[in-house]
């Protein structure tokens, strides 16, 4: 069969979703400060970030919170599609329902009644109203995802494990966990994604105590994309591009 | 599940209150904001809103879908690292992606400096601040999330099927419409959802690419809910946005198992 | 599984906290609107550690500290013009004591006792500026523009560019027809709607983020801006002139004020006293381009800042400028007028 085609296509769709983040990275060491004019080459805007502390910090506390809030919505969010597809109880509809309503109101309306909620319990501000707050948004992005690739699932694969005598847990950790990897790599993708961009919602639930990066840059580009801002994006894009190397690298050489 | 239903439940009960200079929300229940919402206006806010996001929908499966098969098809042990370098540029800043996107669209910006300086036009293109450029900001933004849920269906598409297909006689079109397009209809479901619900709500696509000419949906909630502190009002359009959304949900499902019964019998 | 991944959190989370036994202001402001340098500097000071966090709208401002109300975290906030006009009419603010700022006097007389705060009980100005025109030189000659009217001019249509607000844009049409910008009636309000809706075809984009950039990109050439923007922008493209239109530009400014509810006050009173002082308002001016309204400050400046009229307008530009008023409930009125112009009705 041709393989040409299909690769071509991958790689100009890639190009395409590249090239915005490549004029980032080279407007990076652009010596003027707007984007309009090429002031020369420069690692000014490098040496303004890292100067700049706080927003170091900020980034710090930004990843932590997305991995947790990612690895928690996916593990809730797999919970949940699993129960949806599986079991049959009452108020099931109005559940799936209630996770289109999260993706539907629109961020301003989660996250003004988010806060509200919080203040109703008395939680502080800070970290956990954040994480709970994330993993709220992103719940139903990994449920659809996982759904998807179980209404796919043969149920005779499930049939079959229970008549051949396999429990449960055993039915979960050599059938079910396996076929929805795929699906649960994609929803923590998806999770990892929208937690790092969220700046509305954050707006509202965090407090003093933990700024998120979001947050900082949201207002920084508005008045016009800082090159600091496009300085700290190659720096994490390049950062993530060598993990990705590495970790694609031991993986090939364990399979060897 | 708690911290699904509880917001819900506040919005749907503010929705029903009047609005209060000092203290948001005060008593009388009212069926006003309702009322107000009835208004032509904002039934063409709707539907331009929802014109705009359904292009963006279509255009991210005709491009995710074929995408997605690549993707599938390509020998296993690359394809984490794909779907990686995927979302990789998903990780900067998506405020910060669309003024990239506008410095190649403006008219000073690097499309139009290429095209000038290779002779191809000679005045600006004007791009910016049209609805196209909306579009193709809101594509950009959210194609991975037509990509990843169709990945996961396709990742299971077996190559053997296909080949059983085509052994049996079928054409190449034939086996797409009867075997592929039916075993990978879950996963453009959940990728349709995944793009059609966030574009109604991307009001911020719209004000940087668009120029903030066009009222979406989006905006109208955020101005009533932070500019005119109208949160009953900003909570009945929300909950009516919620309420139009299910049933265009519905219908497709109901439209849906009609053509499966045919299908069978 | 859900409620022990919660409690390993709280329990992190609180060890965290635990931690921090010094000082602490909590300052709640725009983002990069305060040099770190001289929080740094406040710091070494005071032992005071200052704790910057942003926000992006006055009205997602407002909208949080209203809601935190009793158990606000914030010791001082900067609201701009009118919005210290509404958040000491609803009391959610507290009183600052004078006697412990030595630098008061220091501020401009013509910008403090006014209308939105009598008497600055409860505000102290941090920066200010004005919304006029801009005029791209290399399109249209600045010396044919002198009056927000000449938008109107069926040349420039299609090369408009407005700010995203409402309150700007209607400004604009309230002080065309001759109305205060601050008009609370009705029919005013839908004379001004009426009049921006014939320039509605002609404007080419909305944008109250950064308002130089529409020029920059190439794409207007003639309409509303932020005087600092203005000169901004002109670093960039220098024939970016700023106007003081006839009818009168829209005088802004952003003010330190105490939340109600504050915990730290006397640390906000250091905080705002070092403020005051004229080296310091200085460097902060210098860094972030707008204008202080330190006049001892003023001094200390380059020649060539302190000599530009964009910047530090002369009496005879500041003629029929006003100054944004809380509109009180007129505006429901405005936000309906304005979503039916952004509609297109």
């Amino acid at each position: 069969m041709k393989t040409w085609l299909p690769r071509t296509y991958l790689f100009l769709v890639y190009a395409l979703l590249y090239l915005p983040i490549a004029v980032l990275v080279v407007y990076s060491f652009n010596d003027s400060r707007t984007a309009y004019r090429w002031g020369g080459w420069s690692l000014r805007w490098y040496e303004a970030l890292f100067s700049n502390h706080a927003m170091v910090q900020a980034m710090w506390n930004s990843l932590w919170l997305a991995l947790a809030a990612a690895t928690v919505s996916t593990l809730i969010g797999a919970l949940t599609a699993l129960a949806l597809q599986r079991y049959r109880f009452r108020g099931k509809k109005a559940l799936r329902g209630m996770l289109f309503v999260v993706m539907m109101s629109p961020e301003i309306v989660l996250a003004i009644s988010l806060l509200a909620l919080f203040l109703l319990i008395g939680l502080q501000l800070g970290f956990i109203s954040l994480l709970l707050a994330h993993v709220t948004f992103c719940l139903p992005f990994v449920v659809i995802t996982v759904a998807a690739r179980l209404n796919g699932l043969d149920q005779r694969l499930l049939e079959a494990a229970r008549d051949l005598g396999a429990g449960e847990f055993t039915t979960m950790r050599t059938i079910l966990v396996p076929v929805m990897m795929p699906a649960l790599l994609a929803g923590w993708l998806l999770g990892f994604t929208l937690s790092l961009d969220d700046v509305v919602v954050s707006t509202f639930v965090s407090g003093p105590s933990y700024e998120i990066l979001p947050l900082r840059i949201y207002s920084m580009v508005r008045v016009g994309l800082k090159p600091e801002v496009n300085a700290l994006g190659s720096l994490l894009l390049v950062f993530s591009l060598i993990m990705l190397v590495i970790s694609q690298l031991i993986l090939m050489r364990s399979k060897r | 599940m708690l911290l699904v239903l509880l917001p819900n439940l506040l919005v749907i009960g503010a929705s029903f209150m009047t609005r209060d200079p000092s203290d948001f929300l005060s008593l009388p229940l009212t069926l006003d904001n309702y009322r107000r919402l009835m208004d032509p206006l904002y039934l063409q806010v709707f539907l331009h809103s929802l014109y705009m996001a359904a292009v963006t929908t279509v255009l991210c499966l005709l491009i995710g879908y074929p995408f997605a098969w690549a993707l599938a098809r390509v020998d296993k042990r690359w394809q984490t690292l794909l779907m990686f370098l995927l979302i990789v540029p998903f990780w900067t800043n998506s405020l910060v992606r669309t003024y990239a996107v506008k410095l190649l669209l403006a008219s000073n910006g690097l499309i139009n400096s290429a095209l000038q300086s290779l002779g191809i036009t000679e005045a600006p293109i004007t791009m910016l601040y049209t609805e196209g450029a909306v579009i193709v900001g809101l594509v950009y933004l959210l194609l991975p999330f037509m990509i990843l849920p169709l990945y996961a269906v396709f990742e299971d598409l077996r190559r053997e099927l296909l080949l059983a297909s085509h052994d049996l006689g079928a054409g190449r079109l034939a086996t797409f419409f009867h075997v592929v397009l039916p075993l990978t209809l879950p996963g453009v479901i959940a990728g349709v959802l995944l793009v059609l619900l966030p574009a109604m709500g991307m009001f911020y696509v719209a004000d940087v690419l668009g120029g903030a000419k066009n009222l979406l949906v989006g905006n109208v909630i955020k101005n009533q809910f932070l500019d005119a502190r109208d949160w009953p009002f900003g909570a009945a359009a929300s909950v009516l946005l919620t309420l139009a959304m299910a049933v265009l949900l519905l219908a497709h499902r109901l439209s849906r198992r009609r053509l499966g019964e045919e299908g069978e019998t | 599984m859900k409620k022990v991944a919660l409690a390993a959190m709280l329990a992190a989370a609180l060890a965290g906290c635990s931690k921090q036994e010094e000082q602490v202001l909590n300052l709640y402001n725009w983002s990069e609107y305060m040099p770190q340098t001289v929080l740094d500097q406040f710091t070494e000071e005071t032992g005071i550690k200052v704790v910057y966090t942003t926000y992006d709208s006055n009205e997602a401002m407002y909208a949080r500290l209203k809601l935190l109300d009793e158990s606000s975290q914030y010791d001082l906030a900067v609201p701009s013009t009118y919005y210290v006009n509404k958040m000491r009419n609803e009391g959610l603010l507290a009183p600052i004591d004078r006697s412990k700022l030595s630098g008061f006097d220091n501020i401009d007389s013509t910008l403090v006792n006014l209308d939105i705060d009598p008497g600055n009980q409860y505000s102290v100005p941090y920066l200010w500026g004005t919304t006029g025109i801009a005029v791209n030189g290399d399109a249209i000659d600045p010396a044919t523009v002198t009056s927000w009217a000449d938008l109107w001019k069926p040349e420039y249509q299609g090369r408009i560019m407005m700010m995203n607000d409402v309150r700007e844009v209607f400004h604009v049409g309230l002080r065309v027809l001759g109305y205060s910008a601050n008009s609370t009636n009705p029919e005013e309000i839908e004379a001004a709607y009426s009049k921006l809706a014939e320039l509605m075809p002609g404007v080419r984009t909305f944008n109250s983020d950064a308002p130089r950039m529409p020029y920059l990109e190439g794409e207007t050439d003639i309409g509303m801006i932020w005087n600092g923007e203005a000169v901004m922008g002109a670093e960039d493209l220098p024939a970016l002139t700023y106007i003081y239109p006839q009818e009168g530009a829209i005088v802004w400014f952003d003010s330190f004020v105490i939340p109600k509810n504050a915990k730290n006050v006397e640390a906000a009173h250091k905080f705002i006293d070092f403020m005051l002082r004229p080296e310091i308002a200085a460097e902060i001016s210098t860094d972030i381009g707008y204008a202080t309204p330190n006049l001892p400050a003023r001094e200390l400046l380059d020649e060539e800042v302190k000599a530009d009229r964009a910047v530090y307008p002369a009496a005879e530009d500041m003629v029929n400028a006003e100054v944004q008023e809380d509109v009180g409930e007129a505006l429901l009125v405005y936000e309906k007028f304005w979503e039916m112009l952004k509609a297109g009705q």
